[in-house]
């Protein structure tokens, strides 16, 4: 069996992971592409949400590289997404790809441990047999989803200050490499100062006193370079520092119940929005204020074009939150049609609104600023910051 | 003492369930104030208010609501129901789930009138009780309005089944007057199933009555309301996986199975009215042409938005009958020369 899923930026590092252990070799889609993409919008309904056409898109590539076995997330409502899976093997079908077998993986509650018994279906052997493996195979999975999440934060934040232009992206595709080959436990116990000590040597220029901007929207957009334009380097290589807590451990430890900071958001949204209605909505508007209340100059909310979840999140936010909480905010919804000049553009322009306004706020007096605030953030992130004071 | 009035938004689901509700409101001692049917200024309101990427029912609900807000400034209550899940299986729509969310920010708005269902948690009873709370009412007498209407509702939908066009027994509603199905007209010899949603299909305004336009081509029509219970019982398993799990896109798919196997000869073709960004049919219509595909029956999707205009839906509208009539010909020709040969 030749397996293979879509990667979702960078969190194919965790799958493959998580497969290859279980005894399965990994066929890796091509990464995003316009070749890609195309096939997709090609073969996709025209108005169904835009990660629908690039991840069919990858799965094509995957196949036609010799991939047998699918294996995709869903789940069961309320949004879109539970029907790419059965929908995507419809096309592929249609498309001539009839050879191959899809396993549905549900992620609709991870508490009800039904992702156990298709783990032991994608390793093909009888349950009692695999049990270590089966155990090594999750443990390493959500070590490197967590490890994933630490250096997209550290990587937020140093680019904002690096010398060279460059530095930074450099390191984190080091660094996805050496993750990506750590396979033993020691390793994979000490990655957390590997990461530490290559981001310790970037050339940076701590003087800088860069904004800060919060982002967050719908999972895949915000996790695939490809399809966001790779919004997070541009903002990067602007100047800005990026708070971003949307991850694919965030999003996995949320579905074990045991996401604390997400229940927190939850909190905050609730007079807004009192229930998951699917997509990130809820959180969307939950970090909005958080990042408000902790000063940050601004928020960026990506999403793929007529997404219903963030949508409402935006409605909301433009209806009611920006007059209560005057958080600058921009959006940016994505699809196959997006371009990179009008985009360039639009970022450059919120930048520039962002520093505006904070050299007026500096003029009144500051009320809550984030360089004071050291608890903000996850426990990495204050660490990331520290780091970047001492070096 | 005077009654407190509620006024409800005729969008969305007032299509489906417009009798329940103002059936238990009624007996809650209520005064419900409708707003009009959709016309050209609550569109451009609507559209005004929600941007671009909305769906057009969305946009229509919300010029209904600002309508309701300008022409009654008295309302006590606007009723804005957040429907989440009325089967164990099943949601609805994202948009549904969050519908009093969006509406209550909205500028000079009366209090909602929150009629929450989510059978996933707790029993449709149970929310009426919560509904005749806000309303000042005891549970037993909330629960009384809540058996009456839905006696009421289950006659109406019995109704339908009987064959009642939709718009015609909501109108019987409205006016108080007991069901009785309109006098039979002569029977077209083309049948067409429309699917698509409640809000799409009878809103006459923002589909640009194109039911009448079928009917002044001689073609009869069929809406998923006027199908037999049994055709509803099992669940839809996309591709012997998924379940599928959107309430209202599972009947369309119940009915489309139908027609696909025991059902195939009772139809000519089927129109799926699609609203612009719309999530779930972007999803389901695509399984449906495939499976159109498949068994070769004529399959026709219009996608409606705020910009739709006439003469291309009745181009479309007619091309697509004169293809179907074609192909009757055809084969009636066929069935005729296959029957003379016998004879020799
Ligand atoms: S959350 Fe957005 S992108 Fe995801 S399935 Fe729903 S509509 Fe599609
Ligand atoms: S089902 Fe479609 S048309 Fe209806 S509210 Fe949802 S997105 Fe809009």
């Amino acid at each position: 069996m030749r397996a293979t899923f879509p990667r979702m930026g960078t969190s194919w590092v965790a799958f493959k992971t998580l497969i290859e252990n279980l005894g399965v070799e990994v066929v890796l889609p091509e990464p995003a592409n316009r070749e890609l993409v195309k096939f997709g919008v090609k073969h996709s309904p025209e108005f169904v949400c835009f990660p629908f056409k690039p991840t069919l898109g990858e799965l094509k590539s995957a196949l036609d590289k010799g991939a047998d076995t699918i294996i995709m997330a869903i789940d069961c409502g309320p949004c879109r997404f539970g029907f790419y899976a059965s929908v995507q093997e419809r096309i592929l079908r249609d498309a001539g790809y009839d050879k191959f077998r899809l396993i549905p993986l549900d992620q609709a509650d991870l508490l009800n441990f039904q992702w156990v018994q298709t783990l032991f279906k994608i390793s093909g052997k009888s349950s009692f047999s695999l049990y270590p493996k089966f155990v090594k195979s999750v443990l390493y999975f959500l070590k490197k989803a967590k490890y994933l999440e630490d250096i997209q934060t550290a990587e937020g934040i140093f680019r904002a200050y690096e010398r060279n232009q460059g530095d930074t992206t450099k390191i984190v595709n080091s660094l996805l490499h050496k993750l990506d080959e750590t396979n033993t436990n020691k390793g994979l116990r000490e990655f957390r100062s590997v990461i530490k000590n290559d981001f310790e040597h970037l050339d940076i220029d701590k003087t800088r006193k860069p904004l800060k901007v919060g982002l967050a929207g719908e999972i895949y957009i915000s996790l695939e370079p490809y399809v966001n334009l790779d919004i997070r380097r541009k903002l990067g290589e602007m100047g800005v520092e990026i708070y971003q807590c949307l991850s694919l451990w965030d999003w996995i430890a949320h579905k074990f119940h045991l996401n604390y900071h997400r229940k927190w958001l939850e909190h905050l949204a609730k007079p807004y929005m009192p229930m998951d209605i699917g997509g990130e909505c809820v959180w969307v508007i939950g970090q909005y204020i958080d990042n408000a209340k902790a000063g940050f100059d601004g928020f960026v909310h990506s999403y793929p074009f007529t997404c219903m979840p963030e949508v409402t999140a935006r409605t909301i936010i433009t209806n009611k939150l920006k007059g209560i909480y005057d958080l600058p905010i921009i959006y940016f919804s994505f699809d196959e049609q997006s371009g990179i000049e009008g985009f360039r553009t639009r970022l450059e322009a919120f930048v520039d609104l962002m520093r505006g306004r904070r050299t007026k706020k500096k003029n009144e007096t500051i009320k809550s600023s984030i360089h004071s605030n050291n608890n903000y953030g996850s426990h990495f992130y204050q660490e990331c910051l520290k780091l970047v004071q001492q070096s | 003492m005077n009654k407190l009035k509620v006024g409800i938004p005729r969008a969305l689901h007032f299509y489906r369930y417009f009798p329940f509700w103002k059936k238990i409101l009624e007996e809650m001692d209520v005064e419900i104030v409708l707003s009009p049917l959709t016309n050209k200024k609550i569109v451009e309101k609507g559209v005004q208010q929600g941007f671009g990427e909305l769906c057009i029912p969305m946009k229509i609900y919300y010029g209904h609501v600002l309508n309701l807000i300008t022409n009654h400034q008295d309302l006590d209550f606007i009723f804005v129901p957040r429907y989440i899940a009325e089967v164990k299986d099943a949601y609805f729509c994202p948009k549904f789930l969050s519908l009093p969310d969006v509406i209550k920010i909205l500028p000079n708005i009366p209090k909602i009138l929150n009629f929450e269902v989510n059978v996933k948690e707790f029993p449709i009873s149970y929310s009426a009780v919560e509904l005749g709370k806000q309303l000042g009412l005891s549970r037993s007498r909330s629960l009384e309005a809540y058996n009456r209407a839905k006696n009421y509702y289950n006659q109406y939908l019995s109704f339908l089944k009987e064959g009642a066009p939709v718009n015609y027994a909501l109108r019987l509603v409205n006016r108080n007057i007991p069901f009785k199905l309109p006098k039979q007209k002569t029977q077209n010899d083309i049948r067409l199933l429309l699917l698509g949603h409640g809000y799409n299909l009878f809103d006459t305004f923002i589909n640009l009555d194109f039911q009448k336009k079928l009917s002044d081509r001689q073609v009869d029509v069929l809406t998923i309301e006027n199908m037999p219970e049994s055709v509803f019982k099992t669940p839809v398993i996309v591709n012997n996986k998924l379940r599928n799990y959107w309430r209202h896109e599972e009947e369309i798919m119940q009915a489309i199975r139908y027609f696909l196997t025991e059902g195939r000869n009772e139809i000519d073709g089927v129109i799926f009215l699609i609203s612009f960004a719309c999530g779930p049919d972007s999803l389901i219509s695509e399984l449906i042409m495939r499976d159109m595909k498949v068994v070769g029956l004529p399959y026709l999707a219009i996608i409606m938005d705020e910009h739709s205009g006439e003469a291309g839906m009745l181009t479309r509208i007619e091309s697509f009958v004169d293809m179907i009539k074609r192909k009757k010909k055809k084969i009636e020709l066929k069935f005729q020369q296959e029957k003379s040969k016998i004879k020799v």
